[in-house]
Order: C-alpha cells, then structure tokens, then sequence
C-alpha cells in the first residue's frame, strides 16, 4: 500500500450531487466499520461508517459531547457549532438528561399532534405565496427553498420557542454564519450575538411567561441556579438553528428526491396520504446533510470497538448519512423505495440523544409533502439535478435554492 | 400481547405515541412513554411492533399472552 492510500482522508468528501453520498463512506466502511479519517479543521477523528457500529456508539455512554481536556480535543472544524467539544465532562450524562426532560414535553407527540392543523394552515400560506410568484412571473421558476422549505420550519420552530418570527432575517443570518465551517471569527462573533438576542427575549420572559419553550428554560433557572444565563442563551439559540435548518433541509432534498424522476413524483402524487408515511422515512434515510462526517463524540475512556482502539478523549465521527446506506441492513440502499419496510434509519440518531425535535420535523414532513403535491401536482425541476448547487462549507450541508416550474 | 415500557431506558422521544397513539403516550411533565393499553387489541398489534422495533431506548417490551 502507498503513503497515499495509507493516508486518513479528510471530510468533507467529494460527492456526485445534492442525492448522492460521497463514494468513500462505502469504500471506507468496506476496509473497515471504524476508520480514521482528518475533520475538516484537519485534526484525526474516527469515522464510524457502518450502522451496527454507529447503533452501538450511539447507544454506549463511554462516548459523550464533552471532552476530558477540552483544550486538547480535535477540532470538527471552524464553524461556531459542533466544532468541538461542550458540556462539563463531570456532569454531561446527568445534566444531558435533566435537560432532555425539561424539553421534551413540548415536542411531544400529543403536542405535536395537537399542532398538526396549524402547520397545515402555515404550509397553505407558503403554497399561496408559492402561486403568487408563480402568477408573477408566468412560465418563470419558483425557488421552493425561498417560499417553502425555509420559511415554514422557521414559523414553526418560531411559535415553539417563543421568537418573533418578524426577526427572521435577523436570526438567518446569524445561523448562517455560525455553521460556516471556515467562518473563524466571524462564527464566533455571530454565536454571541446569536446568544445575545437569545439572552434579550429570555429576558423578557422572565417578566412575562408564555406558552413556549425559552419560557420553559427560564423557569429552569428558577429553580437550579447552576444553569446559567449563558447556558440558557447557548441552548435557546442551538434549537432555533436545528429547528428550521435541518428540516429545511429535509423538504428541500425531499421534494428534489421526488422530482428528479418524475415517476416518482407520479406515484406519490396518486395516493399521498396513503404514501406519506413511508415516503418521509425513505426520504430521511436518503437525505444526507452532513458536511462533517457525521455526529460528534469523544471518548470518555479508551474503548474497544469494530476492532480498533478508540484512546480516552480521541473524536469519534458518527456517519449516519453512511450507515442509513449500509448494505448490510437496507437493500439497494441508494435506491429511493416508498415501500422500504421496516426502514429503520438513524437520520434522527439513535439512543439516549436522539434528535429531540424528531416529531416535530416528522409532522412537519408528512404534512408538507401531501400538501404541497397536491395544490402542484405537475410540478418539475427548472434545471437538472447535477445543477443543483451543495452547499460544501456548511455544517448541515443542504442546497442553495430548489427552482420549480408549477 | 402484553406492553410496558421501561421507564428508566426511555429517553422520551415520543416516537411510539406518533407511531401509535392508541396505545401510548408521554407523561405532560417529562415526555417520558406511558402505555395507555397493556393489552391492546390485535388490530393494533402491527403499530406497536413497529414502536417497539423504532424505538431509540429500545425501551419497549412486548409478551405474548
């Protein structure tokens, strides 16, 4: 073997277009399910490639988000979030789950449920705006990512948290900035200010309660002091950030998976509701975001595991875009399959830190798709997939617009 | 079929009460899981084999009776 191949390639890796995972996860997963590889930053990590390895790290809490000696740790990358390590390595697993409780009643499944109609009225407004424009300019593409996959998460996620959605310019900004994986200073500067307007509204809230989460997370504070305004601001504003980029994301890499083979978009345009269900799941396991290998951990301990030695404090990167195509559990798994069934994917993780907004981005999802297929059934892409550009130096990846002919 | 859910597995992610709300659901203070139907009737069985294998905690039990 030359030095060449003996080198730990370096994330983010090269991919077709916005559908295709790059082809060095397989050829990685095929050598070996842990192999090492060099962040974006250019520091070693492991890369874990296969689903049954990327199950079990998930599921074992040797693995965790802090970092023994944070100053030594590798660094992801130079994007204000996920970059490195957070949380105190003493405490992480009892306040991850303190917190994960306080949390999670507002997305639960009945409030999410209870949500449901809303969203509904939320995405006809997106689809009207998306008719208006269409109206406009006749014969001219629409970008879905403008009307629709952008603004509707950030109504949602708006309404949940408690932030003013008149202040979305604002906010979208600051998370694009924050998430540049080369954004340096900048990202730094945009966390605090990202913070800042976290720390202003919770302010607010704690003079006047509402029904929504910051709201919640205030109420915290009352009663456990060691949570920390900053704390507080760091948290608030990481929810904002994953609730709209990532299911942003999702309807917008969801509605190019449909379109770009219009049999596809046929199929479902014919039976939606019957279809929805299993189509979200197909899409979220196809729909690969990560620019960055994957989720972050560091070993709080030396571990063993798919036969190599993960040393206490090495980063560990968990690929699930790679493991949810691993041959080993899903057939033809580049293929998109509206009947994949079972289809258990871990595009929202898996264990104790399973994506917390999960019935959230699925409701979302399933009413986002039937809607927006039925007011345009003859809906198209304006370019060809291979056009679409990939957004290469953002933590959660995505697509620069979606142009649509109604 | 016979459901419990094992409280301190359960990570709360809801995914069962989205799956099947038959038959569970998420306590209001914490979103932990709670089976509203020990012994559901077979019509509901399909679902909550689902919930059972979806689940993040692997945190659901299922006898047969």
């Amino acid at each position: 073997m030359t030095a060449i191949e003996n080198a730990a390639p370096r994330l983010p890796f090269d991919r077709g277009n916005a559908l295709e995972i790059a082809p060095l996860y397989a050829e990685l997963r095929g050598r070996a399910p842990v192999t090492r590889v060099l962040t974006p930053a250019g520091d070693p990590a492991w890369l874990v490639t296969s689903y049954e390895h990327v199950r079990e790290v998930f599921r074992d809490n040797r693995f965790g988000r802090s970092h023994p000696a944070p100053e030594q740790a590798s660094r992801i990358s130079y994007a204000a979030l996920l970059a490195g390590p957070s949380g105190n390595h003493d405490t992480e697993e009892r306040e991850h789950k303190r917190m994960r409780r306080v949390l999670a009643p507002a997305f639960s499944a009945p409030r999410m449920r209870a949500l449901g109609d809303h969203i509904k009225t939320l995405t006809d407004g997106c689809l009207d705006a998306m008719q208006a424009a269409h109206d406009a300019h006749p014969g001219e593409p629409v970008d879905l990512t403008e009307l629709l996959a952008f603004p509707l998460p950030v109504l949602v996620i708006c309404e949940l948290l408690g932030v003013p959605f008149a202040d979305r310019a604002h906010f979208r900004q600051l998370s694009e900035r924050i998430a540049l994986l080369d954004g340096r200073d900048d990202s730094e500067r945009a966390m605090h200010e990202f913070m800042a307007y976290m720390s202003g509204l919770a302010e607010a809230k704690r003079h006047d309660p509402q029904p929504d989460v910051i709201s919640d997370l205030v109420a915290v504070q009352a009663d456990d002091p060691t949570f920390t305004n900053e704390d507080l601001a760091r948290l608030a504003a990481g929810l904002l950030f994953a609730g709209h980029e990532t299911t942003s994301t999702r309807i917008a890499l969801g509605t190019l998976f449909l379109l770009s083979d219009l049999r596809r978009r046929d199929r479902f345009v014919a039976d939606p509701d019957g279809q929805v269900d299993r189509t979200v799941e197909e899409l979220l396991r196809l729909s690969a975001t990560s620019n960055t290998g994957g989720l972050l951990r560091y070993a709080h301990q030396d571990v063993e595991i798919g036969g190599v030695r993960i040393g206490r404090g090495d980063a560990v990167l968990v690929a699930t875009d790679a493991a949810n195509r691993d041959t080993s559990v899903f057939s033809d798994p580049d293929e998109f399959d509206p009947d994949r069934s079972p289809n258990v994917h871990v595009a929202f993780g898996h264990g104790a830190h399973v994506c917390i907004g999960a019935n959230l981005a699925r409701t979302e999802l399933r009413t986002v798709f039937p809607a927006l297929f039925r007011r345009f059934p003859a809906m198209r892409l304006a370019v060809g997939i291979g056009d679409i550009a990939v957004r290469r130096n953002r933590l959660a990846g995505g697509v620069e617009s979606v142009p649509v002919l109604l | 079929m016979r459901v419990t859910i094992d409280t301190e597995k359960c990570v709360s992610s809801g995914q069962c009460a989205l799956t099947a709300p038959e038959v569970f659901s998420q306590r209001e203070s914490d979103g932990v899981g709670v089976v509203l139907d020990e012994e559901p009737a077979p019509e509901h069985h399909d679902l909550v084999r689902q919930s059972e294998m979806y689940c993040p905690a692997a945190a659901i039990q299922l006898q047969d009776t």
